[in-house]
């Protein structure tokens, strides 16, 4: 029995180590999906024989079924069978989304394992750059199939959704349950991210300006496309000032608060799982990413076609709250805990990646292969997503909160979600004619 | 040797140091240093007036030691023989755009100079005046390229070079400030007083509105086919005088009644001479004389700005936006980074900041009555591309500004913004109607 209870207390982590949470970059994003995990029940495993065995079905216990979301699992295997056997592809577009939810959540939990390993640095760098895996992937996959519009809706989405619906549902649940208490938070590090976020929309603006402004379509098309050429790599250069500053020079103002809580296990300072096993588990699971991605990317017009919707809006907002769903619970969870620095951590911190990582990243891999993808995202979203932007800035730059600020940004949410389902415009290039006679 | 002595002592103004107390405990707003006179002080250096000295008559003597005083008190005097030189190729017919590089390497120097002898002159007229003097004289390269280029009828090189130096003002001598003292400091926490950066920006908000207003009116009855040259006309010119108005508002703010928020940072250095080191009516006529060699060289850079751009390959607007605020701005531009790594923000902000706010609420405005009277129709429409650098300028300098701290991040992004719109400008290759008019006119005469 004795050898029984040594595997399970080293890999449940109930050993305190001395407080390294700093040390191993917990940054705001792995905090808050860590609120979705649950703690594995290993008495059932325990029983099993064999060592090897147990260890085995113990990493897989801990992987698997070690969120809440791990109910949606089922749904991988359900939109291969029906990618096989011919369903309605709707049904594959239905699947698949379903299937990528709690697979982004554990893509962030193997991450944050492995930064025990590598060290503070190269965890937060980790977590950087593959924090929105999903959007990444299902852009590159959109890319490679030329549905250059799907690419720029689905980022935009992205963008809006952080900015709006996690940061206005997170302040407005926070606001509401904690009526009677002040809510502050650092100011600093939301300024930091607006900054950033301005220069993003400046970058967008210059090419819908030049193309606005200019003379025939033709003659623009050239220079708008070298000048979002000249702005990504711009973009690129702030981004990694960006992880320079929170990583190494002013890493006092990115700190997650520290949790003075006891016992619900959030705080468990050592890795469940090994750094080889953490590793294949991640590269296993960024391949069926990959696969459903796929899926989603193909079978997006036939899913608009049949259920009456634009693809802009499948791609503005439905695509982007299933990417974002884990990161959108952890931050409601933790506003309610009054822990306002860490909502603000993930959904500014998601919203700044993508805009100025994720983005210019695709431009430079469109130029790479040869496809002309600029930043040019035609006047509505561009116009959305500035108005975004400021009503974002100026909600944070005073670094108090309550619910009527989350309010305000979720109607705001509303209401661009709205726009977008009654704007049934065609795509320009690639994409099928999505207007639907009611 | 002694009188030698005694001039060498005042000229230099050696004997402020018994002054100095006198002057301190009177009134701190004896001169006004402001943040411009304070930055380009950094330019300047002691003569040596040892070689002077040996000469002679009291006269030849005085008059030499007032010209090394004004000729070659900075460090930017190795640029002076340009001047002669593009006179040189103006008369002998070099290459143009030889014309133009020369004189804008020579108006870099000018610029310095008619600072430092505004400053001069503040001395002898008292305070009021030399506020005055300064807030007026203070871009006085930038407003004499732009009323040459509104004589001759360039009015989109007028337009470009004065939203330029705006663009430049705000997003390159601030985002280089705020980065090289970020770096410089990194551990030191930096403060300014965002009173100041509050006051700039509420009036930038002002001049932007101005320019959109005339911009979207005609967008609005380009689209319901009302013929409106006459009356975007009308509204520029109303406008103008607003902004003449909110700005003579700005100098009783500045001068007046709020000093306090305005004053420079007193500093325990020993750069302040509180003495004119040269006389009021040799300072005057030296004014008027650098005046008319910027006029010259001002002269020379307008005409020769389209020749440039076709054998240099770039378009005309990226110098004009780009190239010539830079070199009009290299002094003040200097000095706001060396007080920056010194962490002395505020005079680093009045510095640009205050020369942003002087163009577009006094030069821009001055240029349109100018054109009102000389019966040319230049308007406030810069046209949307600008308009719309312009307005998210404003917007992300007035952000940045508003929280009265400071890290190097800030710097970087002002810079990198800097650096997207110059790219916007270098490949905006598409020609304005009346440029195609003027080079036409140009390689006929030639």
């Amino acid at each position: 029995m004795a050898s029984l209870q040594e595997p399970w207390l080293l890999e449940n982590g109930n050993l305190k180590g001395c407080s390294k949470e700093i040390r191993h970059g917990r940054t705001a994003h792995n905090m808050s999906s860590s609120s979705l995990r649950k703690k594995s029940d290993l008495t059932l495993v325990s029983k099993v024989r064999f060592v090897m065995l147990r260890q085995f079905l113990t990493n897989l216990q801990e992987v698997i079924l070690g969120t809440k979301l791990s109910v949606l699992f089922p749904a991988i295997p359900l939109a291969i069978a029906a990618e096989c056997y011919g369903f309605g592809r709707p049904w594959i577009f239905a699947l698949s989304l379903l299937g990528l939810t709690p697979l982004a959540e554990r893509v962030s939990f193997l991450t944050e394992q492995i930064a025990y390993y590598t060290g503070a640095t190269v965890g937060g760098l980790l977590n950087a750059t593959c924090g929105n895996a999903t959007e990444l992937i299902i852009a590159i996959f959109a890319l490679s199939q030329n549905k250059i519009d799907v690419v720029k809706y689905s980022l935009l989405g992205s963008v809006l959704s952080n900015l709006l619906l996690v940061l206005g549902t997170s302040l407005f649940c926070g606001g509401i349950a904690n009526l009677r208490r002040e809510q502050k938070y650092d100011r600093r590090q939301a300024d930091v991210n607006s900054l950033l976020l301005l220069l993003a929309l400046l970058c967008h603006s210059l090419p819908l300006l030049f193309r606005m402004s200019g003379a025939s379509a033709a003659l623009t098309a050239d220079p708008t496309l070298q000048l979002s050429r000249a702005s990504s790599i711009v973009m690129l250069i702030a981004y990694i000032s960006y992880l320079v500053f929170q990583l190494f020079t002013h890493r006092q103002l990115f700190e997650a608060q520290e949790e003075s809580e006891d016992g619900d296990g959030i705080s468990e300072e050592e890795p469940v799982i090994g750094f080889w096993s953490g590793f294949i588990w991640l590269v296993g699971m960024t391949a069926v990413i990959s696969l459903l991605s796929e899926y989603v990317v193909e079978t997006i017009e036939d899913a608009s076609d049949s259920w009456g919707i634009s693809v802009s809006f499948i791609s503005i907002i439905l695509l982007p709250i299933v990417g974002n769903a884990a990161e959108h619970a952890g931050a409601i969870i933790f506003a309610f805990k009054n822990k306002l620095d860490i909502s603000l951590g993930v959904a500014l911190g998601s919203a700044t990646q993508i805009s100025m990582f994720v983005v210019p990243l695709c431009i430079v891999v469109a130029w790479i292969m040869g496809i002309k993808m600029d930043l040019n995202f035609n006047l509505l979203e561009t116009g959305s997503l500035a108005l975004s932007i400021i009503a974002v800035a100026f909600t944070l730059q005073d670094g108090t909160s309550h619910y009527m600020k989350g309010l305000v940004l979720l109607l705001l949410y509303i209401v661009i979600g709205a726009c977008f389902f009654v704007s049934k415009m065609p795509l320009s290039n690639g994409g099928i004619d999505t207007i639907v006679g009611v | 040797m002694e009188s030698a002595g005694d001039l060498s002592y005042m000229e230099n103004g050696e004997s402020n140091k018994s002054l100095m107390g006198k002057e301190t405990c009177n009134n701190n707003g004896g001169v006004i240093r402001t943040a411009q006179n304070r930055s380009s002080s950094f330019m300047r250096k002691k003569s040596d007036p040892m070689l002077v000295s040996t000469v002679r008559f009291q006269m030849l003597r005085q008059f030499l030691a007032n010209l090394q005083q004004v000729i070659l008190g900075t460090k930017l005097a190795v640029f002076f023989p340009a001047i002669p030189l593009a006179i040189a190729a103006d008369c002998y017919e070099f290459g143009r755009p030889w014309i133009f590089a020369l004189s804008l390497l020579g108006l870099t120097p000018l610029a310095e100079r008619v600072s430092f002898l505004t400053e001069q002159i503040a001395y002898y007229t008292g305070p009021a005046v030399g506020g005055l003097l300064n807030a007026t004289c203070g871009n006085a390269t930038e407003l004499i390229i732009a009323l040459f280029a509104l004589y001759q009828n360039k009015i989109h090189v007028l337009k470009y070079s004065l939203m330029g130096s705006v663009l430049s003002n705000l997003l390159l001598v601030l985002g280089t400030s705020l980065l090289c003292g970020g770096l410089a400091n990194l551990k030191k926490e930096q403060r300014y007083d965002r009173k100041q950066a509050d006051v700039n920006s509420g009036l930038l908000l002002l001049g932007l509105l101005c320019h959109m207003l005339p911009l979207m009116f005609r967008y609005a009855a380009q689209s319901s086919g009302i013929s409106i040259a006459k009356s975007t006309l009308e509204l520029s010119r109303a406008s103008s005088v607003v902004m003449l108005a909110a700005y003579i508002g700005y100098i009783i703010f500045q001068l007046k009644t709020h000093r306090q928020v305005f004053d420079a940072q007193e500093d325990g250095e020993d750069e302040d001479e509180e003495k004119a080191v040269i006389g009021f009516w040799s300072g005057f006529s030296w004014l008027v004389g650098m005046t008319l060699v910027i006029a010259l060289l001002s002269e020379y850079v307008v005409g020769t700005v389209e020749a440039a751009s076709e054998t240099w390959g770039i378009s005309i607007s990226f110098i004009s936006i780009i190239l010539i605020p830079i070199v009009g701005n290299a002094a003040e531009h200097a000095g706001a980074i060396i007080f920056a790594f010194k962490n002395k923000l505020d005079i680093s902000l009045g510095v640009a900041l205050g020369s942003a706010t002087q163009i577009s609420m006094f030069a821009v405005p001055l240029c349109v009555v100018v054109g009102w009277i000389m019966r040319i129709p230049m308007d406030l429409d810069f046209s949307l591309l600008e308009t719309g650098c312009l307005a998210l300028t404003i917007l992300v300098v007035a952000f940045t500004l508003q929280d009265g701290t400071s890290h190097y991040m800030k710097g970087v992004v002002l810079c990198l913004c800097y650096i997207a719109i110059s790219v916007c400008f270098f490949v905006h290759k598409v020609p304005a109607p009346l440029d195609q008019t003027i080079v036409n006119s140009e390689l006929n005469s030639a």
